[in-house]
């Protein structure tokens, strides 16, 4: 069937409860409203008010009662009303959360999700990609899909998984984009990228609205004889380091697209791999597309001058053919 | 009680209190009281400052000075309403332990054999014994660095506090991480502390909330102190605990002294408990150096934790009698005011009151156990001694939990599952913010 973004998130979420009793939701606002952007519409009334919990409007507290409640074997999704309110619980993920399991041997199954994104005038607050925080924190997944389908089996795998997840849903493409998904149950597993798009001449390595952006960059593209092939990173940690080479020795020529700052970016990264890996399969320089190194601006003309445009991966393409 | 307090003096701004707010002119018995039950038998009135004094030079230093009745004489224990003499010597023994471990670590450490520093919980023994021994085996605690005693009283062996301390590879995280920083899900419920303040509060309060979507009223007992209930995760902790109503059992230990910032500036209120009024949940003062008092509170929230009835804040009033940690003297400490104290100490008055005042312990049974304490800790130290250090190599590894290394399922048994009519997820696509 055709589901929106959102509504294949929802749907995943509500088959692992379904599933499983001990899955359960905390957050702001998500129980009779149904969650500031209404992903669990619907929830407290069919599974009740125990297990579809609102809660203060107090990050740490839902982060480290999340993470308690996983220590007696529950497998509790938490909503951050805005991703970019994960800041507020930061000591609870980066020094409880994520490092139990290597110092003391507990692991920690739970979900942390909530949107994340610009592109929808929401501001320097509302509009973020936080993942790098997280990234750059051992013992932490942190998952980024771009469509219904990856979003949908991707929810369902970090329910399942028996480690902290960081799930970051893209609230550009909530209600934008349709895909198709499967009535059967599936996951996808966490820790592997996709091809987006099949191409010889140029990989664009990205993940979650960029994908889109990148997808509309091909068509253009096309037209004028550059062939993009488009690797969908998925999850962001672990990097799935071997489809990464592998685009790279098969293109010769890589762009890395992602919204969030250019310093310290997950481009950094990724071109850091593409040298231990795949030096030598280089025919171009590493190009990085990013968004500017400040915050993101509130008013529409300024916030689109800070992301990263189609024009812009149309462009760098040209220029990296020439090569 | 029973005193009237004479008619306060007008103040000067007339009618207006100082924050500008206008008097209220509610008949007193229009506003809500509030009482926060006090176990203790006396009531120290000292007050710390930071005071200018000139040295012989005439030079001028910062100094805290105490002010108040450092002559009180020592209170008696307070009797039990729960504990019988059995119950009274096996805590007594783990405060001994506690204590006994301690001047290991310490003789450790002077041997150039602990890595890093020792934190002591010297003065707060009966504060870590009593309170974790009020817990049942199901219940679930989490320590902070001074409640050794508290691992003790919940089945850990001082070697593995010790081999913690000297990071070697047979301690609880395998030289992963030192001090009382370990935990073990599986036996003893204990969730491990991190060096961040505060974070365990909310942390304790899921781990009820996971039990009673299992059907299980569990208490969880953890601990804070005067400075790192400063933190706002604090607040938060407590707060979620009380809307969800959750059995936490908050140990508040005011032991006056924040490394080296007294109480005095780390908050505002004369009593710490007065807060559990602005949560909306019981609060009750005990003498930290009082065993039995610490116990009875700690029974009493334990019991409501069980009934589901939530959360409790007990604070502990007592005084950190070393420095922060091993390496900090503690020269800003008054001196009368760690002698005034030092006249209070658990043991001490724990040992008079089983021995002298009880008579449940004969002088010869005393000198038996504290040998016998003496030896378990030399076995102990022996063991942690001959642990190896941990190989490079096993810093490696374990940062996720994969291939089977844990099955999880939940704790106390499958959550039962109640379901509303609700068909499916609903379709809503009104009012949606940012679109």
């Amino acid at each position: 069937m055709q589901l929106t973004y959102l509504e294949a998130i929802r749907q995943g979420i509500w088959e692992e409860m379904e599933r499983d009793p001990s899955v359960f939701c905390l957050g702001e606002d998500i129980g009779i409203y149904g969650g500031a952007f209404k992903v669990t519409d619907g929830f407290i009334d069919r599974f009740g008010p125990e297990r579809v919990i609102d809660t203060p409007i107090a990050e740490s507290a839902i982060v480290g009662a999340a993470f308690g409640a996983s220590l007696t074997g529950m497998r509790p999704v938490a909503e951050f009303q805005f991703m970019d309110f994960i800041g507020c619980a930061f000591n609870q993920i980066s020094n409880m959360v994520a490092k139990t399991h290597y110092l003391w041997g507990a692991p920690a199954p739970l979900v942390l999700r909530g949107p994340s994104g610009g592109y929808v005038h929401g501001g320097p607050f509302h509009s973020q990609n936080p993942e790098m925080w997280f990234v750059h924190n051992p013992g932490l997944k942190v998952i980024c899909p771009a469509t219904p389908y990856d979003a949908k089996g991707l929810i369902k795998a970090a329910i399942r998984d028996n480690n902290p997840c960081i799930f970051f849903e893209h609230k550009y493409l909530y209600r934008r984009i349709k895909g198709e998904v499967p009535a059967e149950d599936y996951v996808v597993p966490i820790g592997k990228a996709t091809i987006a798009r099949e191409g010889r001449d140029i990989s664009i390595i990205t993940y979650a609205a960029m994908v889109h952006s990148a997808l509309q960059a091909g068509e253009v593209l096309s037209k004028e004889g550059i062939d993009l092939e488009i690797l969908d990173l998925r999850t962001v940690s672990p990097l799935d380091r071997e489809a990464i080479a592998q685009t790279v020795k098969k293109t010769n020529k890589v762009i890395i697209l992602h919204e969030h700052s250019r310093t310290g970016g997950l481009a950094g990264e990724i071109a850091a791999i593409i040298n231990e890996e795949a030096f030598d399969d280089l025919d171009g320089p590493i190009v990085r597309i990013a968004g500017l190194d400040s915050a993101i601006p509130f008013s529409p003309p300024q916030e689109e001058h800070y992301l990263p445009k189609v024009s812009d991966v149309v462009r760098e393409a040209r220029h990296l053919k020439g090569y | 009680m029973g005193t009237k307090k004479t008619k306060s003096k007008q103040s000067s701004n007339g009618n207006r209190s100082r924050n500008g707010a206008f008097r209220s002119k509610l008949n007193p018995t229009d506003l809500r009281a509030y009482s926060i039950p006090d176990l203790r038998l006396e009531h120290p009135d000292l007050t710390v400052r930071q005071a200018i004094k000139k040295d012989k030079d005439g030079a001028e230093h910062v100094r805290y000075e105490v002010e108040g009745n450092l002559n009180a004489p020592v209170p008696p224990i307070r009797d039990s309403k729960y504990l019988d003499k059995k119950q009274c010597i096996e805590i007594y023994r783990y405060m001994l332990l506690n204590r006994k471990m301690e001047v290991a670590l310490e003789n450790l450490y002077k041997q150039g054999k602990v890595v890093g520093g020792v934190y002591f919980g010297l003065g707060q023994e009966a504060c870590s014994c009593a309170s974790a021994y009020a817990l049942d085996q199901d219940d679930w605690f989490a320590p902070m660095i001074r409640n050794q005693g508290s691992l003790l009283v919940r089945g850990f062996r001082a070697s593995d506090t010790m081999m913690q301390y000297m990071a070697k590879a047979d301690s609880p995280t395998r030289g992963r991480d030192g001090t009382s920083h370990f935990g073990d899900i599986e036996k003893r419920n204990m969730v491990s502390p991190i060096s961040m303040l505060g974070d365990l509060i909310p942390v304790l309060s899921g781990v009820a909330l996971g039990a009673r979507l299992q059907g299980r009223n569990v208490a969880v007992m953890t601990y804070i102190g005067d400075g790192g209930q400063s933190t706002g995760v604090t607040y938060e902790g407590i707060n979620f605990a009380a809307v969800q109503n959750l059995g936490l059992v908050l140990f508040l230990e005011s032991n006056l002294w924040a490394y080296s910032t007294p109480s005095e500036m780390q908050y505002r209120c004369k009593d710490l408990a007065e807060r559990a009024i602005a949560y909306g949940i019981p609060g009750v003062i005990v003498d930290g150096t009082d065993a039995c008092q610490v116990y009875d509170a700690a029974r009493d929230a334990v019991e409501r934790a069980h009934r589901g009835e939530g959360p409790t804040l007990i604070e502990a009033k007592m005084m950190r009698m070393k420095g922060h940690a091993i390496h900090d003297a503690a020269a800003y400490v008054p001196k009368p005011m760690l002698d005034f104290w030092k006249k209070r100490d658990p043991i001490a008055r724990f040992e008079n009151y089983l021995v002298k005042e009880k008579k449940w312990l004969m002088p010869k049974e005393n000198a038996e156990l504290i040998a016998e304490v003496e030896r378990i800790i030399e076995e102990e130290r022996e063991i942690a001694v001959n642990s190896p250090m941990p190989t490079p190599e096993s810093a490696e590894g374990g940062v996720f939990c994969e291939d089977g290394c844990h099955e999880i399922k939940p704790k106390y048994g499958v959550p039962k599952v109640k379901r509303g009519t609700g068909a499916g997820p609903k379709q809503t696509e009104a009012a949606v913010h940012l679109r």
